[in-house]
């Protein structure tokens, strides 16, 4: 299991342990993160899985792929580190990620 | 191994529990996988194949279709990166923001002209009614905007979508269908189609049919997208929001959930009763390389909608009750596998699910509303799933409302 820490718009701090091998989202939901609406599922239509991270973590994860991007852009959110939680899978270097959600997805 | 069935733990007396489902005997009957195919009720192996990069699309034609021109072809029958791209190109006119900034002002425009009707008193058919919301909504994504009246536009978009059930077997019955069919395609090109385009060509605006002008489509590949768009937008969604009203005017607890609840119980409300009563009954997809445990080289698979959303290892007991609190209480996607999954996931889901809410909040809310006759579900062999005919709407303005 790998923590990671969620922490809302409102400052409220919540700390999950999530499954490798399956994608940030899912973990998120299954842990009841309700700032993660994930309404497309995670097929990455949708925009409303969004996650801004620290400039650390946005340089070892990198941006967002070459469909992801356009979602992100489309969302509205100007965050200068957006990605979206379905595309990112949860492995053992995400181990003590540290994640903030906006404070509306959609 | 003596296997216990599996018992309800609300103590409703039935092994699986009580069954909300209006349409599922019907599709049981009815409902004919492509021969050959293997069929996937399970949902996880479902979103397996859905979401798996070595499948390509099957049924609906797609074995037909001719990819060497993907310029003629909708994104609906693409795989790989040309589906993506095409899809991406357009993702914003679907993405939540725009819906509620953009689309929600047509939404409430149709209503309140729909609301106008029903206040006339007469009874009305819902089917009708559902429709002209569908049409005004996917004519705005897809910038058909330049006809007549988005009443005709309507018309004729269902003379070309709806024709399937006048359809006679036989050589002879086939060649009738296609002199039909070419007459009416060439209506709704006439009247529809050109002026929209037309218009874009002057002055471009963020809709679809801009995109393919910007594209240079062709006239074919620009037809198949716009039936494409308006097979899906349209007539599924038609059916959706009836499907739902009659679950809604039948359940006086639901109802007043309903018009009680805020727009996420609304919209709870309206994804549990389409896990339920799925539009479309299943998907079908071609293995064109192996995945061990799911999939053989060659195969077709046939993705039971209906059977994945009522799988219990996902839904929880109790599957075919209809239960708004069970996504939450399971933690998943709330309309499960009702859109599809995948690459090919319906880019109109949300449209969708807003426009059924908005449609079913305003039209609930009217003093005196009433069902004055319930609709006569069908099945329609083409698209492999059901219709709903004949329901009347009608509101008595001096009886009280519901709810204000």
């Amino acid at each position: 299991m790998v923590r990671v820490t969620f922490i809302d718009a409102g400052g409220i701090v919540r700390e999950i342990e999530a499954s490798e091998g399956i994608s940030l989202m899912e973990n998120a939901v299954a842990g009841g993160i309700d700032a993660i609406e994930a309404v497309c599922g995670g097929n990455c239509y949708c925009g409303t899985c969004r996650v801004h991270l620290t400039p650390e973590w946005y340089e070892r994860l990198g941006g967002p792929g070459e469909y992801e991007g356009p979602v992100i852009e489309t969302s509205g959110d100007g965050h200068p580190r957006v990605r979206l939680s379905c595309q990112l899978t949860v492995t053992e270097a995400l181990e003590g990620l540290v994640v903030e959600t906006p404070a509306a997805q959609s | 191994m003596n296997a216990e069935p599996a018992k309800c733990p609300y103590g409703h007396g039935q092994k699986l529990g009580r069954d909300d489902r209006k349409s599922a005997r019907l599709a049981e009957a009815n409902i004919t996988p492509q021969p050959g195919s293997r069929v996937v009720g399970d949902f996880a192996i479902g979103r397996e194949v859905l979401r798996s990069a070595k499948v390509r699309q099957a049924g609906a034609h797609a074995d037909d279709t001719d990819l060497s021109r993907p310029d003629e072809v909708s994104f609906f029958f693409l795989d790989g990166d040309l589906h993506r791209k095409r899809r991406a190109a357009v993702a914003g006119l679907f993405a939540p923001k725009t819906i509620v900034t953009r689309h929600h002002a047509v939404m409430h425009r149709t209503m309140d002209e729909l609301v106008a009707r029903l206040q006339e008193g007469k009874p009305l058919p819902l089917d009708e009614l559902s429709f002209q919301m569908a049409v005004d909504v996917t004519a705005e994504i897809v910038g058909l905007t330049d006809s007549d009246s988005n009443r005709n536009l309507a018309r004729r978009i269902k003379s070309v979508l709806d024709s399937s059930l006048d359809r006679k077997p036989g050589r002879i019955g086939n060649m009738i269908f296609a002199a039909k069919m070419l007459l009416r395609v060439g209506r709704f090109y006439r009247k529809d189609l050109v002026p929209a385009i037309a218009a874009r060509r002057k002055e471009p605006r963020d809709d679809v049919i801009s995109f393919m002008v910007g594209e240079n489509y062709s006239r074919k590949g620009m037809i198949m997208e716009c039936l494409s768009y308006g097979g899906a937008g349209m007539m599924t969604t038609r059916e959706f929001i009836v499907m739902a009203a009659w679950h809604l005017f039948d359940n006086p607890d639901l109802r007043t959930r309903y018009l009680t609840g805020g727009e996420a119980d609304q919209s709870a409300i309206l994804e549990e009763i389409l896990r339920l009563e799925p539009v479309a009954s299943m998907l079908h997809r071609r293995a064109v390389e192996p995945q061990p445990g799911v999939m053989e080289e060659g195969e077709v698979l046939c993705v039971s909608i209906r059977e994945a959303n009522v799988d219990e290892a996902i839904t929880g007991p109790c599957p075919f009750e209809l239960d708004p609190d069970r996504a939450k209480r399971m933690k998943v996607a709330g309309p499960y596998m009702s859109f599809g999954d995948g690459p090919h996931r319906c880019p109109g889901a949300q449209v969708a699910l807003h426009e059924t809410r908005i449609f079913l909040d305003r039209m609930l809310r009217l003093p005196g509303i009433r069902l004055v006759s319930e609709p006569k579900i069908i099945w329609n062999s083409m698209i492999q799933g059901y219709e709903l005919r004949g329901a009347l709407v009608a509101c008595d303005p001096a009886c009280p409302s519901w709810y204000a």
